[in-house]
């Protein structure tokens, strides 16, 4: 910095000396200016110019519009800059810069969002080296799904090559399981692939093990609840014995403690938890502690939601579903109870939101869906619980979950019906940017054929 | 007096003949979409059911007075599905606690309670191909059974279909994952000793052999009859000795490219025939040798990445040996797959390529060959065992539900009925609820 | 010489009093007069005398044409039943070892121990070497009217061989009828070695019958060619299998479901054994195939539907119903179809909860008549004493038992029971659901024990758990282990395993306890004595 200066005051030096000699003016003051001007210039042009290259312009042209919010636009275009959807319409003006991608034929559809997955955490369940999901011990509050993850996992251009953009990825195990991230799939470090952490804090209530062997007891749930409450009253006795000392120097300083401190922010209300339950008994009991400690709260799996979906209803809390191909366990509940789950969920008024609950099965999460309105959930509701929904369970509906003006450009185009098994994705676009799809399997597959080539 | 009894007798037998569910196998499949695999697809279709076999198919049939009728408006009918690998039915799934236990059979568990059954049926499986698991290099002989739910164990044996023997290779016989080994692990602990292990059971087979044609021989000499011992009967080597002959098929259990090489290898050192392999997951690496030799595959749509062996298992395999000329099967391997195999047909068509029909012959004909009961089941023909699956939209959307199940012309999974029993239970229980019952 | 035979005849008689050993004891006459007789093998005689001598019934009649001989000690029976002595073909009472608990289906397949090691062979397994002695089960096995029990070995893929048993007494040599009557075999699974599954269970019986016979084969071409043949190498399981393979002595086959039923019969039919299907409570279901079973059933009243059965799996309420609607009319279906069988106890190790269960199937369609032949003649008949067992005839053992109300229906009490002509008087059943133990006896205690011939002092230690006690008394004569007790409100029974005078006998206690002071009787063969004890308050 001091040679630049230095370098400046030279000429400014040499103009002030010519002037004192009264060889040169404020012209030539203005000229020199002028001239410095135009060097720098010479200089910052190409960073100036990059700059306003940093907002590319892509136009999808001519495809079915399902917006999600509103009702489908039969042919329409999507304008992208950056990293978001500014303009969406039946007749849309595309700026001549914009790369125009020919989408007649093709469906675009908000980039799915899935509510639970262990991407990046699991690369091959029964290879124990693979998998960072579960730590061990029972209370693990301190511990984040973020800070495990894999951006490198096979597992995620698999699942976005069919159409998810966005995924939770979370912790399980033990009662407290610790922090999740959404994580947008695609990154080349955890930071990139974050979006938002913590989304939720996990904690964890038994499940029925399925296929009609075990009896439906409760396995033990409100022990779990008398552990959860007794922690918290240590997380705020613990939070007001530090203010004390913090005002009192005479008192002692209580020691750092990771899992009372992670657990602050959930007792004050301000990071939810997503408790996972499953029976009936526990849900009620859940609720109860939910509202009596006054927690932000999400309820993961609810086998047993379609028993007291009102009372969820009247407690306000959303559902995110476990993966449909789980079974239900009590033979008197029907084969298709956690089928028809979510249609009754939706009836009384809850919100609900899929996943895959799964790393190497992620992208099956539109088919869990589709599973859903087999058996009677509303299709638009289907394809809510898999895009706007969980954005809005996430805190992020204002961000992505739709095709609206002013979202990120998460995009999905599509030869078909998005939840349907029987079409193909065609383009993806995470926050704007064209997303490759080739993968693992289709590299394998790409190196297999050559080898049928050869003689 | 006695004549009339014999009247009523008569009667009692022609009412239970006439009468709809249960002992009649008469049925009636009106105007439904078919799905026959192997002779098109007909819209507006009837298929008559006498006696548990398909009549006649067609379109504007005249059903015969007093058979059920079933209104498939709006429906797809298919054959029942046939899932050519399950463990579903049986009383325990390994002999785990040697390595060779030829002697099992699985005809000797069936479990027909067991309510993986039921599920099947609702998901429009109406045989399967259960077997021993793949804890042992040389497991034990499978069965072929119908879901005949509510039925006995002998009324759900399939008896003509190949008699088949599980073998195993690659992670699972040779122990890789099981946690919490004792003081002393089982031989075989590496691929090349479960192919060594398996080559000295054929060898040992063999001198078995050897040993009756020679006491054969020697029984016929006269002098020598009284005294001269037949061998000790050894069923452990006797389903050796039948593929050796020809009258055992193999069902072999297999993963990476390279064991599956290598069986086939063995298959023609011994010269015994391979009916399929099972999940074959890095099959796309060797269509070539797979086509050459004529073997099929039995597989998962994409059920993959659980283990070592099956981190390079891709979802496009299916489809991709189908359409290089390699029978393929796709099964579930799971009292819980077992319902969507429809689902997992698909796939192929998002992954692979494939098209409607090439996607359904992998759950129905395909299996059936494989099998050896493509004579009896798994297509829509006259002639054939009525094993009917009747779906409300097409089967390979994901939007499809199996509403019907259809065994033999005999209805053993009704959506229709068990939606009405389900209510009728809600009902019973609504006044309890109030009581704060669980 | 008067007074010598005197003396001598003096000497004698003290003798015969001191001595207690009741094998040498003579056995009393007894005339049981004026009872309603079922003597199961004939019509039921209305007012009728038993005439029992010398251990067998000597007449048995119409009171008036019976007369009761002079030696005979009369006991009235106005307003009782007599019925034979009943039968319980296929139990584990007294067996020492506990059979395994838990399913026979293996959670983890063990691999430990080396595949040729036959942990499932227990072929070598006697009844008889294996029993243990307790008054209390011969008191609730008489009080329940059981006069002779098969006692099976514990569960075990060959499992061992069953001893028949008539309970005339406290010891088990003189109760025994026969020491090894079945061979006894159950789809059960080895634990930690082959085979441990089903499938490799059945495999082992296909492979192990065959090989039997291939032995014999072998052992008999021997010796006809002992040049010619090799010496065949001695297997000892195969060699106490011959039997039952070649000469084809019976098997049983433990049958906790219909599929296991199918399965024994299968192999019954492969290997032409002379088989006995046991358990089968759902043999129901598979009417046809028991039909097939050439010898007769001997069916559970264990009315549970069994592990992994449809009645189980599909929900509580049919659960429930099974057990009571459902599985209880077992023995009525099999007896409407033609089949004979025998109802036993099984896996149900309380008599009075098995007598219970039998009127439950009575209930619930079996004729009385023919649940009393499934106690009586026809295990009799399969067990093969029926030429001395089974029924009320003259000439057969005097096992007969007097109850206060017809046997098999509500409120049936048993009041007296003779095994062996030997009289056991059946006490007033204890007042249903024991009382809970009024107070704690757990402690060291004073004991002095009076008698007509002795006074002795003993140290007694009790420990009390619930309302069940053990402990020891200790005294000059020595150690004296307290093997049972139970303690009801403040009524104590205590049964001591005592040794007097190098003979090991069996004494019972009764009395009532406060939190001090226990007052009560011993009784033993030949007498009683009083006992009362005070407690030693703790030092510390």
């Amino acid at each position: 910095m001091k040679e630049i200066i230095k370098m400046m005051s030279r000429p400014m030096n040499w103009l002030e000396k010519m002037r004192k000699k009264k060889k040169a003016s404020l012209r030539h003051f203005i000229g020199l200016g002028l001239v410095f001007c135009w060097l720098a210039g010479l200089a910052w042009w190409p960073t100036l110019a990059k700059a306003a290259e940093t907002e590319p312009v892509i136009a999808i042209k001519g495809a079915r519009l399902v917006t999600v919010t509103g009702s489908d636009i039969p042919q329409g275009t999507i304008l992208i800059k950056g990293k978001y959807i500014v303009d969406i319409g039946p007749s849309v003006t595309i700026p001549p810069e914009a790369k125009v991608i020919e989408a007649q034929g093709l469906v675009a559809y908000p980039g799915m969002i899935d509510g639970l997955t262990y991407l990046g955490l699991q690369e091959i369940s029964m290879v124990r080296a693979t998998v960072d999901m579960r730590e061990t011990g029972n209370i693990n509050p301190q511990v984040r799904a973020d800070e495990a993850l894999r951006p490198d996992s096979v597992h995620i251009p698999i699942t976005r090559a069919n159409g998810t953009t966005c995924a939770l990825v979370a912790p399980t195990g033990g009662l407290i399981s610790g922090m999740s991230a959404l994580i947008k799939l695609d990154g080349w470090t955890p930071e990139e692939l974050v979006i938002k952490v913590p989304v939720a804090m996990h904690i964890q209530f038994p499940m029925m093990r399925g296929r009609y062997r075990r009896s439906s007891r409760s396995v033990s749930g409100s022990k779990r609840i008398k552990e959860l409450k007794k922690l918290f009253n240590e997380a705020r006795y613990y939070e007001k014995r530090r203010l004390a000392a913090q005002k009192n120097l005479l008192l002692p300083y209580p020691d750092f403690d990771e899992k009372l401190e992670a657990l602050l922010p959930v007792v004050h209300g301000q990071l939810p938890v997503m408790i996972s339950v499953y029976a009936e008994k526990d849900i009620k009991e859940v609720i109860k502690f939910v509202q009596e400690e006054k927690l932000k709260a999400i309820l993961y799996g609810v086998h047993d939601g379609w028993k007291v979906a009102d009372e969820i209803a009247r407690a306000g809390l959303p559902v995110i579903l476990d993966s449909l191909y789980n079974q239900p366990s009590r033979w008197e509940d029907g084969y298709d109870a956690l089928y028809r789950n979510p249609a009754a969920l939706v009836k009384a008024g809850v919100k609900i939101a899929f996943s895959s609950q799964s790393a190497s099965l992620a992208k099956d999460l539109p088919w869990h869906a589709a599973k859903a309105v087999a058996f009677g959930l509303d299709q638009k509701e289907a394809l809510k619980a898999v895009t706007i929904n969980p954005a809005e369970i996430f805190g992020l509906g204002d961000q992505m979950g739709s095709l609206d003006k002013g979202k990120l450009a998460n995009i999905v185009l599509t030869d078909g019906d998005l939840l349907e098994i029987r079409r193909h994705v065609k383009h993806l676009f995470i926050e704007g940017k064209e997303i490759d799809l080739s993968n693992y399997y289709t590299d394998l597959l790409h190196k297999f054929e050559k080898r049928l080539k050869e003689k | 007096m006695k004549w009339r009894k014999f009247v009523g007798l008569i009667l009692a037998m022609v009412w239970l003949g006439l009468s709809p569910l249960g002992a009649g196998q008469d049925l009636f499949i009106k105007n439904g979409t078919l799905l026959t695999i192997t002779q098109g697809i007909i819209h507006g279709g009837d298929i008559l059911i006498i006696d548990g076999k398909i009549k006649e198919i067609g379109q504007n049939l005249t059903p015969p007075k007093g058979i059920r009728v079933i209104d498939a408006t709006g429906k797809y009918v298919m054959p029942g599905i046939i899932d050519s690998h399950t463990h579903v039915a049986l009383s325990g799934t390994n002999e785990a606690s040697v390595a060779i236990s030829s002697e099992v059979r699985m005809k000797d568990v069936i479990n027909p309670e067991d309510p993986a059954i039921f599920t099947a049926l609702t998901g429009g499986v109406t045989m399967v191909h259960t077997m021993h698991g793949s804890a042992n290099p040389i497991g034990g002989e499978n069965v072929v059974l119908k879901m005949k739910w509510g039925k006995s164990s002998e009324e759900m044996y399939v008896p003509y279909a190949y008699r088949t023997l599980k073998f195993a290779l690659g992670e699972n016989p040779k122990r890789a994952n099981m946690m919490g080994f004792s003081a002393q692990p089982r031989y075989p602990q590496t691929r090349m000793g479960v192919i060594a292990i398996i080559r000295r059971e054929f060898a040992k087979a063999r001198s078995y052999m050897r040993e009756w044609e020679r006491y054969n021989q020697l029984k016929k000499n006269k002098k020598l009859v009284s005294f001269i011992l037949p061998p000790r009967r050894n069923l452990r080597l006797e389903p050796l000795v039948l593929m050796l002959q020809g009258k055992m098929v193999a069902r072999c259990h297999t993963y990476q490219a390279d064991e599956t090489l290598e069986f086939i290898k063995l298959s023609k050192e011994f010269g015994f025939k391979i009916g399929a392999f099972e999940h074959a997951w890095e099959a796309y690496k060797i269509v070539k040798e797979l086509a050459a030799e004529k073997i099929g595959i039995s597989v998962f749509a994409d059920n993959w990445a659980y283990k070592m062996e099956a981190y390079q298992g891709i979802a496009y395999m299916a489809g991709f040996c189908a359409k290089h000329g390699v029978l393929v099967s796709i099964n579930s391997d799971s009292g819980e797959r077992i319902r969507r195999l429809f689902n997992d047909a698909a796939k192929t068509m998002r992954y692979g390529d494939l098209s409607e029909d090439e996607a359904l012959k992998l759950i129905t004909i395909n299996p059936a060959i494989q099998l050896g009961v493509q004579k009896r089941v798994g297509s829509l023909e006259v002639g054939k065992d009525a094993d009917i699956a009747i779906f409300n939209k097409h089967p390979l959307s994901a939007y499809t539900r199996c509403e019907m199940t259809i065994i033999e012309g005999e209805v053993y999974f009704d959506r229709a009925k068990y939606l009405e029993e389900q209510q009728k239970k809600a009902a019973a229980k609504k006044p309890h609820k109030k009581g704060g019952q669980k | 010489m008067r007074v010598i035979r005197n003396y001598l005849v003096f000497l004698l008689v003290i003798g015969f009093f001191v001595s207690s050993l009741p094998a040498e004891k003579v056995k009393p006459t007894y005339a049981v007069v004026g009872c309603r007789i079922h003597p199961v093998t004939g019509p039921v005689i209305e007012n009728g005398t038993i005439i029992i001598r010398n251990g067998k019934i000597e007449t048995l009649g119409p009171a008036a044409k019976v007369n009761i001989p002079e030696d005979a000690e009369v006991i009235e029976a106005q307003g009782l039943e007599a019925y034979p002595g009943l039968i319980d073909a296929y139990s584990q009472y007294f067996l020492e070892t506990k059979s395994p608990s838990g399913s026979t289906a293996q959670r983890r397949p063990p691999f430990s121990a080396p595949a040729e090691e036959r942990s499932w062979d227990k072929t070598n397994f006697l009844v008889l070497d294996n029993l243990k002695f307790k008054k209390t089960t011969l008191s609730s096995l008489h009080k329940a009217g059981i006069t002779t029990i098969l006692v099976t070995p514990p569960q075990q893929i060959f499992a061992g061989v069953s001893t028949l048993l008539n309970l005339n007494g406290e010891k088990f040599p003189p109760m025994v009828l026969n020491d090894k009557v079945f061979l006894h075999l159950y789809f059960t699974t080895s634990r930690g070695g082959y085979p441990s599954s089903l499938m490799g269970t059945v495999a082992l019986f296909r492979q192990s019958f065959p090989d039997a016979q291939h032995y014999a084969l072998q052992k008999k071409t021997f010796l006809r060619f002992p040049a010619k043949v090799s010496r065949p190498e001695y297997d000892a399981f195969l060699e106490r299998l011959l039997p039952y393979v070649v000469e084809k002595k019976p098997v049983v086959f433990d049958c906790a479901n219909m599929q296991d039923i199918k399965r024994a019969i299968n192999l019954i039919e492969e290997f032409k054994l002379n088989g006995f299907i046991a358990g089968a409570n759902e043999a129901w279901r598979v009417i046809d195939w028991v039909k097939r079973a050439k010898n007769p059933l001997l069916v559970t009243v264990d009315f549970k539907p069994p592990l992994g059965s449809r009645y189980a799996i599909l929900g509580e309420e049919l659960k429930k119903k099974a057990e009571k609607e459902i599985y209880p009319r077992n023995p009525a279906e099999l007896q409407k179809n033609g089949l004979t069988f025998a109802l036993v106890s099984g896996k149900i190790s309380n008599p009075k909860e098995f007598i219970k269960k039998v009127t439950q199937a009575v209930e619930a369609g079996l004729p009385a008549d023919k649940a009393l032949q499934a106690l009586t003649i026809v295990p009799a008949r399969l067990l093969q004493v029926d030429s001395y067992l089974g029924s009320l005839e003259p000439g057969k053992i005097a096992n007969v038992i007097l109850t206060k109300g017809q046997l098999l229906t509500k409120g049936c009490q048993v009041t007296r029971v003779f095994v062996d002509g030997l009289s056991f008087e059946v006490q007033a059943p204890a007042a249903k659901g024991a009382q809970a133990p009024s107070v704690n006896l757990s402690g060291k205690w004073k004991v002095t024990v009076v008698s007509q011939m002795v006074t002795m002092e003993m140290t007694m230690d009790l420990t009390q758990e619930g309302s069940s006690l053990t402990g020891r008394l200790t005294s000059e004569m020595g150690n004296w282990e307290i093997s049972e007790g139970t303690l009801s409100g403040d009524k104590l029974t205590l049964v001591i395993a005592a040794n007097v005078m190098g003979q090991d006998m069996e004494l019972t206690f009764e009395g009532q306890a406060t939190k001090d002071k226990i007052t009560g009787s011993i009784s033993f063969m030949g007498g009683s004595a009083e006992m009362t004890a005070t407690r030693i308050p703790d030092k510390s």
